[in-house]
């Protein structure tokens, strides 16, 4: 093999301080470093039809190509439910002691996991699925993850009004208990479901920095999520079955996706066991931002590293 | 990253010949860039690196049948500076470190080493902007324009001027999966050509399509320039390289090995072409 012996002699070349001080005095601005958070939130704002399209297009393509399309969106959570409704409410009665309707304790539950679960794992994948659109494009990187947790927020709209009309359905179950009552607590739910969706997106931008330069993390958080799935009381009751002594009971009962599973319960009203009060919304509002600042400044802190392989 | 064909255009669709603008103050400063890609379970052999690290060689015990990761150096301490009225053509051979000199110029791929400093906002004019296959020809329009960024309003103003550019008729409103490839190249070069930028990076677009739609890109092309500020032009296409550019760059397994003007380093890019026996190794593999 020849070696290129061009006869054209090279520009002459700069140092990296000569290169520096030309750039100053010529006003040029440095690529790919992290730009300053005010101005990274300004661009991320006025991208803010760019995130809505695609999580809207995203949304849109999710379910093609099967029959029955778009209706597995809420048939899935629907299975999903029922599966845990047999094994929780009907072969252990046990699972949740004092709580009358164990089928509506276990829908409540069993939907609104799914939503931080569809979130977090949408977030971890999404820098990779989207390598091809980042590496094309300039836009502020947090557009990527954001439009993943938008889709699967979105989503959950017909997946909420499923869950209120399986709840109500569940009052007439054998063997469950009292029959479901509407009550004006439930307008609240698309509040609660927002909260849920802030923290969520934190714990998603957070996986998806480590996911998009590590893609082993894909195969590891399906793990945590269904210890999570336990650990949250999605359909047990996690205040009836821990002893009243030990020592992980306050750390269950007070780890943020089990908050907003109560909150959950709470805004359904139907359980004297689980009653609305400020303290839990405050609680969960506290985690829902307190999560999604800390989730948006780690990712914001490798965003000039994005698009690497 | 690019098809790296052997596109040659017709003698006929190519455009008038770049005159020489005056130089302006720079716009492009590129300091000793050096860009490493990560390769997972590349196989073992002669081409991966032979003292493995404790840690690759305990990360690479689960997948025994594969080697290591790989880095891969492809652009290896590359430093220029471009300036306004510029129209600057990059050759070398396949896997050269082209197209990625270019994303890494236009941000889009973040250097490991060194420094890009840029006046404007660069854009990359490229028919391998990736699009949603699923969705329709009309949704990616508005998506694309949306990633440039363009305002909503601005996308729909633009969309029937990019659709009628494209020449999709029908299929605009088809998912771009049931595209033949010349459409979804045609749709993909409309798409990208919707904003003028002041300095624009084309890779490969002039090879888009038929000989018609070609002739239609190549005037596209040929107006966004006399508009950008600092043309990058990466193209196996010497000819079009020559109307096209007033200095080239040539990079060689990821190193810059010459930098002039562009019939002096044409002619000593085309004798070592056809000097050269078998097709290149590409990048240095670490």
């Amino acid at each position: 093999m020849t070696d290129p012996k061009p006869g054209v002699a090279l520009a002459p070349r700069l140092t990296s301080e000569e290169a520096e001080a030309l750039a100053r005095q010529s006003s040029l601005r440095q690529m790919g470093v992290r730009p300053p958070l005010g101005h990274y939130i300004r661009a991320l704002w006025g991208r803010r039809s760019f995130i809505w399209n695609l999580s809207s297009s995203r949304a849109y393509v999710r379910n093609q190509g099967s029959y029955l399309g778009q209706a597995w969106t809420v048939l899935r959570p629907i299975l999903d439910a029922a599966t845990m409704i047999i094994i929780f409410g009907f072969v252990f009665h046990g699972s949740a002691p004092g709580i009358q309707n164990r089928a509506a304790f276990i829908v409540i539950g069993s939907f609104a996991y799914g939503l931080f679960q569809g979130i977090v794992m949408a977030g971890i994948g999404s820098i990779r699925n989207d390598l091809q659109l980042i590496r094309s494009h300039q836009f502020p990187r947090a557009v990527v993850p954001l439009a993943s947790v938008m889709t699967e927020t979105v989503l959950f709209g017909p997946i909420m009004i499923a869950m209120v009309v399986l709840v109500v359905l569940t009052g007439f179950l054998p063997d469950m208990g009292g029959p479901v009552y509407p009550h004006w607590s439930w307008l609240l739910l698309p509040v609660a479901a927002a909260l849920l969706a802030m923290f969520s997106a934190g714990v998603a931008l957070f996986f998806a920095r480590l996911g998009a330069r590590t893609p082993d993390i894909a195969n590891v958080v399906p793990f945590f999520l269904s210890l999570g799935r336990f650990a949250s009381g999605a359909t047990f009751s996690i205040a009836g079955l821990t002893a009243a002594g030990s020592w992980f009971r306050p750390l269950l009962l007070y780890q943020p996706v089990q908050v907003f599973l109560e909150l959950f319960r709470s805004v359904f009203g139907n359980e004297p066991l689980t009653p609305m009060s400020p303290g839990l919304w405050l609680l969960a509002a506290v985690y829902a931002v307190g999560v999604f600042v800390i989730g948006f400044l780690f990712f914001w802190g490798a965003e000039e590293s994005y698009g690497r392989d | 990253m690019t098809d790296d064909i052997d596109y040659e255009i017709d003698a006929d669709n190519l455009p008038k010949r770049m005159k020489k603008r005056p130089l302006g103050a720079p716009s492009v400063i590129v300091d000793d860039v050096h860009i490493t890609y990560r390769v997972f379970g590349a196989r073992k052999g002669s081409t991966t690196q032979t003292k493995t690290p404790l840690l690759n060689r305990a990360i690479s015990l689960g997948r025994p049948d594969t080697g290591p990761i790989t880095e891969v150096r492809a652009v290896r301490g590359v430093s220029f500076v471009a300036r306004h009225g510029e129209s600057i053509g990059i050759v070398g051979t396949n896997g050269s470190g082209k197209s990625t000199l270019l994303r890494a110029i236009a941000g889009l791929l973040p250097p490991t080493k060194g420094r890009v400093f840029v006046s404007g906002e660069p854009a990359l004019l490229g028919v391998n902007a990736a699009l949603l296959p699923r969705l329709t020809g009309e949704r990616n329009i508005t998506i694309g324009g949306l990633a440039l960024g363009l305002s909503m309003r601005q996308v729909r103003e633009h969309t029937p001027e990019v659709a009628e550019f494209a020449e999709l008729g029908d299929f605009l409103y088809l998912p771009m999966s049931s595209y033949s490839s010349g459409m979804g190249s045609r749709l993909r070069f409309a798409i990208s050509t919707m904003q003028t930028p002041d300095i624009l990076m084309i890779d490969e677009a002039l090879a888009t399509g038929d000989a018609s739609f070609r002739k239609k890109s190549t005037e596209r092309i040929e107006q966004i320039r006399d508009n950008a500020g600092t043309v990058f032009f990466v193209s196996h296409s010497l000819a079009s390289i020559r109307v096209m550019c007033t200095r080239v760059l040539w990079i060689d397994k990821g190193l810059l090995v010459a930098d002039g003007d562009v019939d002096e380093v044409c002619d000593a890019y085309d004798a070592f072409v056809k000097g050269r026996t078998g097709a290149s190794a590409g990048a240095n593999l670490t």
